[in-house]
């Protein structure tokens, strides 16, 4: 039966978990994984601080051989994962994830980097692209020996600018006037010489023609609507008593039999009930 | 006293489990190759168990589909404001007196689910041959139920001596 293949191929259960996200125009948006931003040698140092800020004022607080013993053992554990954390000299890039623009405007992709190192002349940025569903990708931004070379040959020719700041880390650039064959992966290269060993980061572009059905307007107007109703009821009803506890306003049986609301002053009557 | 409590307080968690799952979970609607609705659609392309999160297509009527989904948030957040009423009136309370608030709180939240259910059931998929409503869908039935039955409960129900 049909039903069953369809169980069998790992139906509904297996959904959520092994899913592809697809950005706004139905394109796959792959998940790679991030970059890390916890750099190793910064952990253990933070680590050790902790520990030490912790323990050290409660140990202090006591006194005697053994707590002497236990503040020696832990400066030492400390100094060691001080000591021992490597200082990685990977160079670490960041860009975005994802960009969405609109057909006809512009957009500026950022990228910057982080190194042990302070920023060389010799700081390098790399920029190339790879449209949805190629393989290859072509360069077309690069930054070297203090100037920047754009694209004039290839699908961003005239359309490319570059707005980045290599002296504060930063290589961004924008791209003008976006077309739907914009739609790919930018990726950024930066070398920060000696330090030249680092993963390139890429980041998203997703071009679509108007802003995204604004999602949910109605969804939050009726529910805005109704608790505001809500909360409108609850006060009133408080008001009202607060209002009839301090006789401002008075239920009363007039003398012609008829119910009604009078407002009154300081004076209070004796006839009549009052809710 | 205690017993009665702790069976309603169970019901009136069942009841919000119900809810809050029926209006998380996307499967109101079923086809052979996907489960769909109230905020996205999980398709899965060629058979090769890769499901893919998609956008509910522009053929819906968007403003029946935000109607549903407002109604549907609302009913939770209703049976969430009964519970805390619930126990506000549980201490407050004199003896004797019924919980009518948490009762009519309880009663509006099956008034916005039954009001989502409906539009949901009328509006969407009517002429669709092949395809199945979701677990999504049923539960929010059953959510409608219980809360009807909750709030009923609290109604009649009245304070005693503990």
């Amino acid at each position: 039966m049909e039903e069953e293949e369809w169980n069998n191929k790992g139906g509904p259960g297996a959904g959520p978990g092994s899913g592809v996200w697809l950005g706004i125009n139905g394109y796959p948006a792959p998940r790679a994984p991030r970059p890390h931003s916890l750099h190793s040698s910064v952990s253990p140092a933070l680590l050790s601080s902790l520990i030490l800020l912790v323990s050290a004022p409660a140990l202090a607080a006591r006194r005697g051989r053994q707590t002497e013993a236990m503040l020696t053992l832990l400066v030492l554990t400390a100094a060691v994962l001080l000591g021992a954390a490597p200082r990685s000299d990977a160079i670490v890039i960041y860009t975005g994830w994802e960009r969405h623009a609109l057909v006809g405007s512009d957009v500026r992709l950022s990228c910057s980097f982080f190194s042990w190192r302070w920023t060389s002349e010799d700081v390098t940025f790399s920029w190339s692209y790879r449209p949805d569903g190629a393989r290859d990708s072509i360069s077309i931004f690069h930054y070297t020996g203090g100037a920047p070379y754009v694209d004039n040959k290839g699908p961003f020719r005239e359309r490319l600018e570059f707005v980045g700041n290599p002296a504060r880390r930063d290589g961004s650039i924008l791209i003008r006037n976006l077309d739907f064959n914009d739609n790919g992966t930018f990726t950024c290269d930066a070398k920060n010489p000696p330090d030249i060993v680092g993963r390139p980061s890429s980041v998203r572009l997703l071009v679509f023609e108007k802003v995204p059905i604004q999602a949910g307007v109605i969804t939050g107007a009726i529910i805005g609507v109704v608790l505001g109703l809500l909360i409108l009821v609850v006060a009133i009803y408080y008001l009202m008593r607060f209002l009839v506890a301090r006789r401002v306003f008075n239920l009363s049986v007039s003398k012609h039999g008829k119910k009604g609301k009078g407002k009154e002053g300081s004076q209070q009557r004796q006839a009549g009930p009052s809710k | 006293m205690l017993k009665a409590l702790s069976g309603i307080c169970f019901l009136h968690l069942t009841t919000i489990f119900f809810l809050f799952w029926a209006t998380i979970d996307d499967a109101w609607w079923f086809t052979r190759n996907q489960y769909t609705d109230l905020w996205g659609r999980w398709v899965m392309e060629n058979n090769d168990d890769v499901w893919v999160y998609m956008d509910i297509p522009t053929s819906y009527r968007r403003d029946y589909l935000q109607a549903v989904q407002a109604f549907a948030v609302l009913s939770c957040l209703f049976a969430v404001f009964s519970l805390s009423m619930f126990v506000y009136q549980l201490f407050t309370l004199g003896k004797g007196q019924r919980f009518t608030y948490s009762g009519v709180l309880q009663l509006i939240s099956c008034f916005c689910i039954m009001v989502a259910l409906s539009v949901y059931t009328d509006h969407f998929h009517r002429d669709e041959k092949n395809g199945w409503y979701g677990w999504s869908y049923i539960m929010a039935w059953f959510g409608w139920l219980l809360t009807l039955l909750t709030g009923v409960i609290y109604i009649i129900l009245r304070k005693r001596v503990d």
